[in-house]
């Protein structure tokens, strides 16, 4: 591998990093409050793709509306899907999971019919190419590095400085002791389900100009964001972003050197070391 | 003993009614039905697990382990059918045990993640291997199953023979269920602390009961590959291991009856459909419609019509019987 493939490889794993971040941050969000999985991440990613696809390429409006559209739809979504599937199961995790598993598979199934057979694809949006350290790199894919760094900002203070994080890290420590202090911790949890979901989205929407659309494609980053939160431990932001990057490095690097299937199949030995030496994760602590 | 008179009179009348089905349904039935039996073998061997409280969403994983080593054995190697099932089966289990040992010590979800992640690896390199598995082209030329040196040429041979490889499976399953390891699988899935506390060793029994599963879905894949004889990697993807899934939480969760009747109700049920879309919108309607107002499965249904009769009858409420 040439130093110039190398760097390129290396920009290009930075910025899927960011999106596998994006996901993986609000699974474990999630997960640190409810202790359930999201499995319709994916297909949320999916959903927010679309939104871009119809608001900003069939619809016309700007791609930053279009951004803030699809976060905002499918952040509604997210707590309807609190408010009519978590919250009746009545905190059962099992079939919680379950549910959102059949959620996956409806969405994803049902986009075929919806969103036809063919695969969309979305114009870019920032076209054009940028010389760095003697290699081009499309600037449409840099820009994913600012926008989901500053979306990660973003969440780093909702989380730490607004009343309503203080409310989430508080049903994250004792769901009924922040009852008692007078959290609704149903409307709390709709509203972690809103963020998730918004991430989600925001992850689609910054990958539609890149990749192809098609109701299947949230499977991938979903994977990976399984992946991550493994690697970095459940329920741990810093571990997150860590085993974020670490995976997106290794990722696009592996990649271009022996192809994108390798990859993924060398990053699974690789968890399942990670769980066999370090059950909680690289950055994880004991639950 | 009424009642129990009563379960052995449906279970002759359901054997004579398995048997003498090649007499009265033409091929297509013939056909479905054996399809049908492999599935209640696939749902059934997920039982022990989401006993323990194991989710396994990776299940169809297994049986496409057993389904392509079977068919290898058999094609590449001239195995007899015999030894190449219980050599897929074997290698489904060996598999099982190399990924529920490292993820089987932590939380549950841990393990749902693994499994997930597993159906893909296992599709991939089903997909990547192309000189051993033909990759996308798939795997074709697969030969037809034999019993003792006999070749099972018609459909109707070889729906016996799945007959009979789902009534062993299910005697296996239901004798474990209702032994001592069957009471220790569901007091980890009750509550695991207190039974860790009481002498059972958690992760062990959790990973037996896994491997079991593996062993049965290898057994499932290595009929259906003889079967169909032809095998093509995305078929055994996430999809198949949600429907394995699906049949046990639309049947029932609450008795060992529960994936038996979802097996048979949702694979009968969605045959007008089966390989588009719909069928996959089929079963998720099925699945969430099932967990949000019948939690126990379709096999509390008589109990909770009963009760809504019994509602409607008499004029004060009083506490469920259920409790």
């Amino acid at each position: 591998m040439t130093p110039a493939l190398f760097v390129q490889s290396a920009i290009i794993g930075v910025s899927l990093a960011s999106i596998y971040i994006l996901m993986a941050l609000g699974l474990t969000l999630m997960f640190g409050m409810m202790h359930i999985i999201n499995f319709a991440h994916g297909a949320v990613y999916m959903l927010g793709a679309f939104v871009i696809y119809y608001v900003f390429f069939q619809g016309g409006a700007p791609y930053f509306a279009a951004f803030v559209a699809s976060m905002i739809l499918l952040g509604i979504f997210g707590y309807l899907v609190e408010r009519s599937i978590y919250r009746p199961i009545k905190g059962g995790i099992e079939p919680t999971l379950v549910a959102l598993i059949a959620l996956t598979t409806f969405l994803q199934a049902a986009g075929y019919p919806v969103f036809g057979q063919l695969d969309k694809h979305v114009p870019p949006v920032f076209p054009g190419t940028r010389n760095i350290l003697g290699v081009g790199i499309s600037i449409e894919r840099l820009m994913i590095i600012p926008l989901a760094g500053a979306l990660v900002i973003g969440l780093y203070l909702f989380i730490n400085k607004t009343r309503l994080g203080a409310a989430m890290r508080a049903i994250e420590q004792d769901k009924e002791a922040a009852a008692l202090q007078g959290v609704n911790v149903h409307v709390v949890n709709g509203l972690a389900f809103a963020v998730g979901f918004a991430l989600a989205a925001a992850s689609g929407a910054l990958m539609a100009p890149i990749f192809k659309l098609d109701p299947m494609m949230g499977e991938q980053p979903l994977l990976k964001a399984f992946i991550i939160i493994i690697l970095g431990g459940l329920g741990s932001i810093p571990g997150a972003i860590l085993g974020g990057l670490m995976l997106g490095l290794i990722d696009s690097i592996i990649a271009t050197a022996l192809g994108a299937e390798p990859a993924f199949l060398l990053s699974f030995v690789f968890i399942i070391l990670v769980l066999l030496f370090k059950p909680t994760g690289l950055f994880g602590y004991a639950p | 003993m009424h009642r129990r008179l009563g379960v052995l009179l449906g279970l002759v009348v359901l054997a004579v009614l398995a048997l003498l089905l090649p007499q009265f349904g033409g091929d297509y039935y013939v056909h479905i039905f054996a399809l049908v039996f492999t599935n209640v073998i696939l749902a059934a061997s997920l039982r022990p697990s989401l006993t323990c409280g194991q989710l396994n969403i990776g299940h169809s994983a297994f049986m496409s382990i057993g389904a392509y080593t079977s068919a290898l054995l058999a094609k590449n190697l001239a195995v007899p059918f015999e030894i190449s099932l219980l050599g897929g089966a074997l290698l489904a289990t060996a598999v099982g045990w190399a990924i529920g040992y490292p993820s089987l010590r932590l939380r549950g979800v841990y393990f749902a993640m693994v499994t997930v992640a597993f159906v893909e690896v296992i599709r991939l390199i089903a997909q990547l291997w192309v000189p051993l598995t033909r990759g996308m082209s798939g795997l074709s030329g697969i030969p037809k199953p034999s019993v003792l040196g006999m070749t099972l040429s018609t459909r109707t041979g070889q729906y016996y023979l799945a007959l009979v490889l789902m009534l062993a499976t299910l005697l296996v399953l239901w004798k474990l269920e209702h032994s001592r390891l069957g009471l220790i699988w569901r007091s980890i899935g009750m509550a695991d602390h207190l039974a860790q506390s009481l002498g059972v060793n958690i992760a062990r029994h959790k990973l037996l009961a896994f491997m079991l599963g593996c062993f049965f879905a290898g057994i499932a894949g290595g009929f259906y590959a003889h079967f169909i004889r032809f095998l093509f990697p995305p078929e055994f993807g996430f999809l198949m291991a949600t429907n394995i899934l699906v049949y046990n939480y639309v049947g029932g969760r609450g008795h060992f009856v529960g994936p038996i009747v979802g097996a048979v109700f949702l694979s009968l049920l969605s045959e007008p459909f089966r390989g588009s879309p719909y069928e996959t919108i089929f079963f998720s309607i099925a699945m969430l419609l099932t967990i949000l107002f019948l939690p126990g499965g379709l096999i509390t249904l008589p109990r909770k019509l009963a009760e809504l009769r019994w509602w409607r009858t008499a004029s004060a409420p009083t506490p469920s019987p259920a409790a």
